[in-house]
């Protein structure tokens, strides 16, 4: 397959999700309101029993009075049936929380095309990105049957986020705009507002997000552990029952909606754990008061049941090419796919190929915080960061360890987001050794020793040394292939492994020079998501973990930027949150994206690379094509499993 | 000898609080710890991170005490039983364990029993025939046990099981039985995967064995005894069982004493290979994730092991062997 054929495959494919998107977004709001009065309501099967024997309310009394009504249109779509076990393997009994973001029932949440559309929420508003508003669905419930309301609000932010026991470190940061927390209003029996003085352009995508901010909580259940409900005594015992330091800890165990630990806990998504741990076997079952239904009326999710097998993590692919489970990514990687192929006709499944949104699937960070003087001068010069991408045979290493089915390109976003620009893919990205030699020689590294190694402005040979987090094969292949084209350069490459922690520590204390590690988490980003990650603004970030760390502790800890064009990215991402306009914002991203493309302050190599997807052919509705990202995207999240079905043929082999 | 048996474990105490100190100290001595390493995996996966809830964290785990009050919180929780809190798991360490432990029994008691079966007959056919075809041919296959690594028999064993008799990859048992009651079914279940870590963890224990067996009735069977109890026409076999055995498997009641922890602690690579619901690759983990209560409780238990399994041993071969008396003390 030609590259050419295979990311215009992948261009059809996002069209293809696009037009499927539409009328999702278009239909929000009032549409689906009128058209759940007149639809007729149809029970899951495996709780016909329950509700015959009274234990359950009929299906009518369990959704709200407006679900949300799933859309089915689009090709490769359709409308299914109720039924069947899906079983999926993860590596760690903790990895069920990823039930949390396949699951993917938020507040506000992304539809395939990125939008924000209200799930979880019957509408909301939002005014000059100051006023959030917030309006429940009527009779929505809690997977234990009590009713989801705004108390459940209410209680999260003055029993949680306000407690200084609970949370003595305030807020979480999605809440704070400068530090400033949120007006919290009640406007009335379904309606909330978030109001600050100054916009807020993080709150939805963190609502939103894979790992999402939980602005409500069962205060129902919660309450049983908080202080201020319930007798001291009574709570003392529980919290020595628990083998808890204190209230706060236990409250802290038994709330936690993401991680999916706590049986008893109520919650909101598809699918609720029922397996208490520890364990390698979960069983998650459906949601009896699940807000989201199909357009012929069927509460889903449509699969009844999912199973979580916990399997070591390296026989997690050979487990999926033997067919056991039936919907993977996780933890397959790329150079499994010959191997999965070899047994999708054999076992009956699929492997998809999606792509993935970082922007570069391995990028090299020229540490600009190194503690040596002489490498921290020599890695600042643009000159060098330009001549070493400008070294890097990128095409070579797209057809040599990628099979050509990656896209050379600098660290930036993907052709799929529509910021994308070719220009940005292609600066100082092309393989040009002449052009490189040219620029290190005006960088004053003109001077070599007897193997041809340049020689740093104090003598020693410009030997890069570049630390890994040692855990992953697919780097040390591309160092090593990237050691070849810059001895070229006249510039040698060694590689450090360590561990994780090892490596991160000592890139923040910078007596790492180079690091490498993946490229931009998120270059499928639109203009209204964040362009934080582009300037130094977390002390993970791995080319000025100090500066990074200055922003993030508000100039508390850390160094403040002393680079012009450095500073001028963090102005930009102020001048970002400030803007209310997206033609602003998508021009500020534009200039953000320009600045990083020219300064070369990570230097990446190939990506594209596609993620292989398994899913047996059983299993209707998994899009063919897709992308398989943590945030925006929650994996598998945003293409709705809760709306992928069994065929008949499966469903009965499992009765 | 009640007396030797109090000193003994008198004895017993000093070490085991050495072994302690000396296990948390090298828990410690990775960089980070285990909040640090948590982190650093949710970033690795793309997931954010609120410092300040992880700062958090650790007071409410008392992190920010010192270390010898860790320490001693510590020791003293498991003199009263408590073996401390898993972070990983985020359970008390005896619950935690408690499910892994008697399926580890099985899987290494099933080895053991394997390894004396194929063991014994071969390590005495092989004395008893030194130098004959049929001690070339197995020892020959003892040693190809021994030279296979483990994992990569693991991994061949697998793949037979599954493309011959449908058996699910890795585990101990089909995937519905997990946490199921005990039932027939789940029993047979158990034996099919069971049959596939006894072989590989069992070839290397064998050919050890078998080496062993056959070099101490070596030196045995060229003794004048032997020879006495031939001339005076002593059946074979009975000469070989009578005498010569019994002083060749000193070695293994010795073994006592490494036997006990390793029924506990299993074969922890191929048990990660084969994903067993075992000990070996929590423990594994609990260290790798800096999950220093269970990995430093586990050890703990494992050397309290250690230390009777020793005892044990030294008392059996104190009955089995006249040659050994304890009146002399423990002077050497």
């Amino acid at each position: 397959m030609t590259l050419e054929r295979l990311v215009g495959g992948a261009v059809a494919g996002f069209a293809l999700l696009a037009v499927l998107a539409a009328p999702w977004a278009a239909g929000r709001g009032a549409g689906a309101g009128a058209a759940a009065a007149v639809m007729e309501l149809i029970e899951p099967p495996v709780l016909a029993a329950a509700v015959d024997g009274g234990k359950l309310p009929p299906v009518r009394e369990r959704v709200p009075e407006t679900p949300a009504v799933a859309d089915m249109s689009g090709e490769g779509r359709s409308i299914g049936a109720h039924g069947g076990t899906l079983n999926i393997l993860m590596g760690r009994a903790k990895d069920i929380r990823m039930m949390t973001v396949y699951g993917y029932a938020r507040l506000v949440g992304y539809d395939p095309n990125l939008k924000f559309v209200s799930d979880i929420l019957e509408s909301f508003e939002v005014e000059g990105g100051k006023v959030f508003t917030f309006t429940l669905r009527k009779g929505h419930k809690w997977s234990d049957g009590a009713p989801f309301t705004v108390e459940d609000f209410r209680y999260y932010f003055e029993d949680v986020v306000n407690n200084k026991d609970l949370s003595p470190f305030g807020p979480p940061p999605a809440l704070l705009v400068d530090g400033e927390a949120p007006r919290f209003e009640i406007l009335d029996q379904r309606r909330v507002r978030y109001s600050w003085s100054k916009s807020n352009p993080a709150f939805l995508p963190a609502i939103a997000g894979a790992r999402p901010l939980f602005l409500y909580r069962p205060a129902h259940y919660l309450k049983q552990f908080h202080a201020r409900y319930v007798d001291k005594a009574a709570l003392d015992r529980k919290v020595e029952a628990a083998a808890k330091r204190n209230w706060a800890g236990l409250h802290h165990r038994m709330d936690r909606q993401y991680r999916f630990d706590n049986v008893d806990l109520p919650s909101l998504q598809p699918w609720v754990n029922t397996t208490k741990p520890p364990s390698d076997r979960f069983v998650f079952r459906r949601n009896p008061y699940y807000h989201r239904v199909d357009p012929e009326g069927r509460q889903l999710p449509y699969i009844d049941e999912v199973i979580v097998t916990i399997a070591s993590t390296s026989l997690i692919p050979a487990k999926t090419g033997f067919g056991e489970s039936d919907l993977q990514a996780r933890y397959i990687r790329f150079d499994h796919y010959t191997f999965l192929k070899k047994g999708a006709e054999e076992r009956g499944f699929n492997v998809y190929l999606w792509d993935r949104a970082v922007g570069s699937r391995v990028a090299l960070f020229p540490n600009l915080n190194a503690a040596d003087p002489v490498w921290r001068a020599v890695l600042r010069d643009v000159r060098v960061r330009r001549a070493l991408s400008l070294a890097i045979n990128r095409k070579a290493i797209n057809q040599i360890l990628y099979f050509g089915l990656g896209r050379p390109s600098a660290d930036t976003v993907l052709p799929a987001s529509p910021l994308f620009r070719p220009e940005y893919r292609n600066a100082w990205a092309n393989y040009d050794i002449e052009q490189a030699n040219a620029l290190l020689d005006a960088a004053g590294l003109d001077q070599r020793n007897g193997d041809g190694i340049r020689l740093l402005p104090d003598g020693r040979p410009l030997q890069i040394i570049v630390d890994t987090a040692g855990e992953s094969t697919e780097e040390s292949d591309v160092l090593e292939l990237i050691k070849k084209y810059w001895k070229k350069a006249g510039v040698d490459l060694f590689t450090k492994p360590s561990q994780r922690e090892v490596f991160r520590n000592r890139v923040y204390a910078g007596a790492a020079v180079m690091s490498v590690w993946t490229g931009l988490e998120n270059a499928m980003a639109t203009a209204e998501m964040t362009p934080a990650e582009l300037a130094p603004t977390t002390q993970t970030q791995l080319q000025w973990p100090k500066w990074g760390e200055h922003y993030e502790t508000s100039q508390s800890a850390g160094q403040a930027p002393d680079m012009g064009i450095v500073q001028e990215l963090l102005d930009l991402n102020r001048a970002w949150r400030d803007s209310d306009s997206p033609e602003a914002r998508a021009e500020i991203w534009h200039q953000m994206l320009a600045i990083r493309a020219d300064q070369v302050f990570s230097i990446g190599t190939v990506n594209g690379v596609p993620q292989p997807v398994v899913a047996t052919k059983a299993l209707k509705n998994v899009p063919e094509k897709g992308i398989y990202n943590w945030d925006p995207g929650a994996y598998f999240g945003i293409y709705k499993p809760d709306s992928f079905w069994f065929t008949e043929a499966r469903r009965q082999a499992a009765r | 000898m009640l007396s030797y048996i109090v000193r003994r474990l008198l004895i017993m105490v000093p070490t085991l609080l050495a072994i302690s100190l000396i296990i948390f100290v090298i828990i410690q001595l990775p960089p980070g710890d285990y909040f640090e390493s948590y982190m650093n995996q949710l970033l690795s996966q793309g997931e954010n991170v609120d410092m300040r809830r992880i700062e958090f964290l650790r007071q409410q785990y008392g992190f920010d005490r010192p270390m010898w009050e860790q320490y001693l919180v510590w020791v003293w929780g498991m003199v009263q039983g408590d073996m401390g809190y898993s972070f990983e798991f985020e359970l008390p360490v005896n619950e935690v364990v408690g499910d892994r432990l008697y399926l580890t029994a099985l899987v290494s008691f099933a080895t053991i029993v394997f390894t004396w079966v194929v063991a014994f007959p071969i390590g005495l056919y092989s004395a008893a025939r030194q130098y004959s075809w049929g001690d070339y041919t197995l020892t020959f296959v003892g040693f190809i046990g021994l030279a296979t690594p483990n994992f990569l028999l693991a991994l061949v064993l697998l793949y037979i099981a599954n493309v011959t008799f449908g058996t699910s990859i890795g585990g101990l048992m089909d995937p519905e039985y997990i946490d199921a009651p005990w039932t027939w079914g789940k029993f047979v279940s158990v034996l099919e995967h069971l049959w596939i870590p006894v072989i590989v963890i069992g070839t290397s224990g064998t050919a050890g064995m078998i080496r062993r067996l056959r070099a101490n009735l070596l030196d045995e069977l060229e003794k004048q005894y032997v020879v006495t109890a031939r001339a005076k026409g002593l059946s074979p076999l009975r000469v070989l069982i009578k005498y010569p055995f019994r002083i060749a498997v000193n070695f293994f009641v010795a073994d006592i004493g490494s036997l006990l922890p390793s029924i506990i602690s299993g074969a922890a690579v191929v048990e990660i290979v084969l994903s067993l619901p075992t000990t070996g690759p929590m423990l594994l983990g609990a260290l790798q994730s800096q999950d220093m209560y269970l990995a430093g409780s586990f050890l703990m238990f494992l050397a309290a092991l250690t230390v009777i399994g020793v005892l044990v041993s030294d008392l059996a071969l104190a009955m089995l062997d006249p040659r050994i008396r304890l009146q002399g003390g423990t002077t050497r």
